[in-house]
């Protein structure tokens, strides 16, 4: 499947297929499905995974961290480690932490598929599905301004280390301010930024005239039309299958 | 004797293009070094090396003799100040003072010493009639002075600045000049990544030249 020449709406909804299966259907095997199906759909589009994970790797960290915390909190019969009657870990947390994790890849990987189309594209594509250009823009504008982002914020912790802090021999509680600090350019970096952005776009007459003309126009083709039908209706008949028919029964 | 010492550096970015291939420099303790060069020659890459931000694909760097392969940013901060480009994102605070004084806080110095230390910068910099209010608000000059005065009040014994002159008009540059002419007279050495030839020629420089492939062309002062 060639990435580049599937129209961005189609991938907006494969993505929109995967992301709600993968919230609203909460059984660990349909789960497991749901994430191999979506690394097949992403490799398919030639999605950057490596550098989702690259890029997210903090995120990794923060979820498997929730995934521990919520394997040994939930408290049911079937304890698979005790201390003195303490449930330590239970089969139900161990599967509702996998469900958790895999539900938020899905989510992540899934939205890579997006990202294989260019930020004009994607605008283009919202504009097209009737959204309103000025939301189609301010999600392009998130969209391009978050890896700047993600530099200054970096940069910043660089800055405030080279004043001489060592991060981490000093205390939980003072490292906490240390991050109060951090994030003052920050803001104030995306403020001075927004409102540059802004007179770049009066400069360059945004909102002149009622009607928005495009240079870009998408053209949606049959095969577009022949995955977006597959999508809804396989999703569909997952979610009859999983609220109508109870398949798979219950695991716990 | 030198205070920073490279060693056989090579580093190439994430998508390969190389930048040195075993680059050998040493720069020393007192006076100013400039590092000069075209656009793209490495001058940014070769501090970030210095500092600490960037890690050598081979080769070693030593600071004051130790190598910064062991050390953390904080306490390469200690020896060396980094004046970014854009001294906007050194300033952390919002007030001038609290700028000034947040690190010295979480080091532990009692507020006597940091009051003291913090008069006395303030008055360097002419910044004491801006020491409450908001450091956002100053001008371009301002915050670059302000920026140099948040990295000399943590006392480190080298400073590197980048580009220092961009953006600064001739009497805030002859301004800079002096200040940096006291903290020489000091002992502090100084780099100085630069395009302005007119403004190291000031310090009798050691000028380090970069050629587009990251080699040195010239050497001398």
């Amino acid at each position: 499947m060639q990435g580049s020449k599937i129209d961005v709406r189609t991938k907006l909804a494969i993505v929109l297929c995967l992301s709600s299966a993968g919230v609203f259907l909460q059984h660990v095997y349909i789960l497991i499905a749901l994430m191999v199906l979506t690394i097949i759909l992403a490799l398919a589009f030639k999605a950057d995974l490596r550098k989702a994970m690259r890029s997210t790797k903090r995120l990794w960290y923060i979820l498997i961290a929730i995934v521990i915390l919520q394997s040994i909190f939930i408290r049911s019969d079937d304890a698979i480690f005790a201390i003195k009657g303490f449930e330590i870990l239970t089969v139900t947390g161990l599967i509702k932490g996998a469900e958790f994790f895999l539900r938020v890849s899905i989510v992540i990987f899934s939205a890579t598929i997006v990202a294989t189309s260019n930020y004009r594209q994607i605008i283009q594509g919202l504009v097209q599905l009737k959204v309103p250009y000025d939301i189609a823009f301010m999600v392009s504008i998130a969209i391009r301004f978050l890896p700047l982002l993600k530099d200054e914020i970096s940069q910043t912790l660089v800055a405030i280390q080279l004043r001489g802090l060592d991060l981490k021999k000093i205390k939980i509680s003072q490292r906490l301010k240390v991050y109060y600090y951090i994030f003052t350019p920050v803001v104030a970096g995306v403020l001075k930024k927004a409102h540059e952005l802004s007179m770049a776009m009066e400069t360059r007459a945004y909102r002149a005239y009622q009607e928005r003309t495009s240079y870009l126009i998408l053209k949606i083709k049959a095969i577009d039309y022949l995955i977006i039908i597959a999508a809804l209706l396989i999703t569909t008949a997952l979610f009859i299958m999983f609220y109508v028919f109870k398949f798979p029964g219950r695991l716990i | 004797m030198s205070f920073i010492s490279i060693k056989g550096v090579s580093y190439s970015y994430d998508k390969g293009r190389e930048v040195f291939s075993g680059l050998d420099l040493e720069i020393a303790r007192s006076g100013m070094t400039a590092i000069m060069g075209p656009n793209g020659s490495g001058k940014t890459t070769l501090t970030k090396l210095i500092l600490g931000i960037l890690r050598p694909d081979s080769g070693r760097i030593f600071l004051d003799g130790d190598d910064i392969g062991d050390m953390s940013l904080g306490q390469i901060g200690c020896l060396l100040g980094y004046l970014f480009q854009n001294p906007e994102l050194q300033i952390f605070a919002n007030s001038v003072f609290e700028d000034l004084s947040f690190v010295l806080k979480l080091k532990g110095l009692t507020d006597d010493v940091i009051g003291q230390r913090i008069d006395s910068i303030l008055s360097r910099f002419n910044l004491d009639e801006y020491r409450d209010s908001s450091p956002f608000n100053l001008s371009f000059g301002e915050k670059q002075r302000l920026a140099i005065a948040g990295i000399l009040v943590n006392e480190p014994s080298y400073l590197i600045l980048d580009e220092p002159t961009t953006g600064l008009d001739f009497k805030r540059k002859d301004e800079l000049g002096q200040v940096l002419k006291e903290l020489m007279d000091e002992g502090k050495g100084i780099t100085v990544i630069t395009h302005d030839r007119e403004f190291v020629d000031d310090f009798d420089a050691e000028i380090v030249l970069l050629s587009k492939e990251g080699r040195i062309c010239r050497d001398q002062k």
